[in-house]
């Protein structure tokens, strides 16, 4: 029988315990992406569909998982224990999300497996993957905050996904210089620029930029994480 | 940790404590002190804002005015805090996909025990708690009963300094209330202080040294036992079980009763000290037909309850 100790070792152990949704969750981003990367779908279409896919698979989970804890007593469970609210928000979250990159690993090898050459995107494909992870699991989080019904959540969570994302040139390249500084400001360009040169398209960024845009996002989600502790886990 | 605590004077204080809800619910208005050794019971029907309480007291809420201290610190999220409350809520909440020992040990290690301690008081605790041979069973399938169990197992384990329960016989068989009350005296022996909410007379009687009345979110009385008990010493509740309804109006006339309430098809009626239950029958006399049953017993907490708010707890009928 596996102990957990801790918060993020306890989220891992019952993970794993849970082996056919462990199955689903793995099988579903492969599904939805081996068409995608082993056709000759273009290289801007397969990236949209994955960076929705990566953005989707962070938020969707994290805020049914809450939504369902706030219901059943849990939350109020956590409330009183002794670790502050930014720790013990930041160790859920960020093993949600570390669930969730295991879960598109097999989506990010196939890409590497198609396209070799695309090599010098992958550390900006890893590390802009994990911001956005990260940022759709606490855009999950404060979502739970708002209803009790986890399709309800699913709904909070998916109305400011879209614009989002159009607003970061993922559906249509932003021609307007104002439009293009603000898809700068959200990580989800990042990740679609990523996606774009690691299967072997043409990015308007180059590799590094991506990478530095990417490290940003992480980082500043962990400390956004910590600092909504309080707003996700002590409203009732 | 239990010299810390037998050397403290106060545990916990609470100044002029308030949550209110929209619709006008909450508690108001509402302070408390408890000493190292000392079991407090909260107890009021339901709605009257004992789990707000206890919640608040718990830091799991917070009161939008009112102050309170745990060992001398008002900072509610401070871990050292946290660290020395052991705390059962009402209702039990676990990771449902993992077994109750699993549960426990999650909980156990957040409070610092060390593998070897951990082990050991978990067994412990489970063997008393009656859930040894379910310990490897997910929590899925446990009863509510076990569930609860478990949550007491999760409030003992890292011997806090202060024990909050809500409702904990609640869900419990005989024996293992009666194992409860022994662990619950046994504690309070070696320092560490308890409140309950609660709505069990009997629990409160037999273990409580004070008693808060709450109802409408607001203290309405509260004393040590013995204290509270002569105020209904002399007196008797007579419980009528009716076949059909009848009016309370020539019944509290009466000067013989004190009060006088229905739940259900059944009276409730306080009676005077030394007021005989056969005036009670003389004012039902014509509809005494109405009465399928009646009984007479000694007065308790619960009566004194009535008498005060002229509502019943729901286990006081018992």
């Amino acid at each position: 029988m596996m102990l957990a100790g801790t918060i993020w070792q306890r989220e891992l152990v019952e993970f794993a315990q849970r082996r056919r949704a462990l199955v689903v969750k793995l099988a579903f981003p492969l599904l939805v992406a081996a068409p995608l990367v082993l056709s000759r779908a273009p290289t801007i279409y397969a990236a949209l569909a994955l960076t929705m896919l990566v953005t989707i698979v962070g938020a969707i989970g994290s805020g049914a998982v809450l939504t369902r804890e706030r219901q059943s007593g849990l939350t109020l469970r956590y409330r009183t224990l002794p670790v502050t609210p930014g720790r013990l928000l930041i160790e859920r979250l960020s093993t949600s999300a570390l669930i969730d990159f295991v879960q598109l690993t097999p989506v990010v090898v196939l890409v590497a497996l198609r396209h070799p050459s695309g090599f010098a995107w992958w550390p900006a494909l890893l590390l802009s993957m994990a911001a956005v992870l990260l940022i759709g699991n606490l855009l999950g989080a404060v979502a739970s905050t708002l209803s009790d019904s986890p399709g309800e959540v699913m709904l909070y969570v998916i109305l400011p996904l879209l614009p989002l994302l159009y607003l970061s040139g993922v559906f249509s390249p932003p021609e307007q210089p104002a439009l293009l500084t603000i898809s700068r400001l959200l990580p989800f360009s990042y990740l679609y620029q990523a996606l774009v040169g690691a299967l072997g398209g043409q990015p308007n960024l180059l590799p590094w930029e991506t990478v530095l845009g990417g490290f940003g996002f992480l980082v500043g989600a962990i400390g956004l994480t910590g600092r909504l502790g309080r707003r996700v886990l002590e409203t009732d | 940790m239990k010299a810390d605590t037998a050397s403290e004077r106060s545990l916990l204080q609470a100044t002029g404590l308030a949550r209110a809800y929209r619709g006008g619910k909450g508690v108001f208005d509402i302070s408390l002190r408890l000493s190292p050794g000392e079991v407090i019971g909260l107890m009021g029907p339901n709605g009257s804002g004992k789990t707000t309480l206890l919640r608040m007291l718990a830091t799991a809420a917070t009161p939008t005015s009112g102050q309170i201290t745990w060992f001398g610190n008002s900072n509610h999220r401070d871990p050292s805090v946290r660290r020395r409350l052991g705390i059962m809520l009402d209702q039990p909440a676990h990771f449902e996909q993992m077994t109750g020992y699993q549960n426990a040990w999650f909980f156990a290690r957040q409070y610092r025990l060390g593998d070897g301690l951990a082990r050991e008081r978990l067994d412990e605790l489970f063997r008393w708690s009656g859930l040894a041979e379910a310990r490897d069973q997910r929590v899925a399938e446990y009863s509510l009963g076990m569930k609860r169990r478990l949550s007491l197992v999760e409030a003992l384990v890292h011997r806090p300094s202060i024990l909050l329960l809500d409702e904990p016989t609640l869900a419990l068989d005989y024996r293992a209330e009666l194992d409860l009350i022994e662990r619950l005296q046994l504690l309070s022996l070696t320092g560490t202080a308890v409140v309950l909410a609660t709505n069990d007379v009997h629990l409160a009687e037999r273990i409580c040294d004070r008693v808060i009345f709450l109802h409408q979110g607001r203290v309405v009385r509260e004393g040590h036992v013995p204290e509270l008990l002569t105020e209904v010493a002399g007196s008797k509740e007579v419980q009528l079980q009716m076949n059909s309804p009848i009016g309370l109006e020539n019944l509290r006339a009466l000067s013989a009763v004190e009060a006088a309430n229905v739940e259900g098809d059944t009276v409730h009626i306080v009676l005077a000290r030394g007021a005989n239950p056969a005036q009670v029958l003389a004012v039902l006399n014509g509809t005494a037909d109405l009465v399928s049953n009646m009984r007479v017993r000694r007065p308790n907490l619960g009566d004194l309850f009535l008498k005060l708010t002229g509502v019943a707890l729901p286990a006081a009928r018992s």
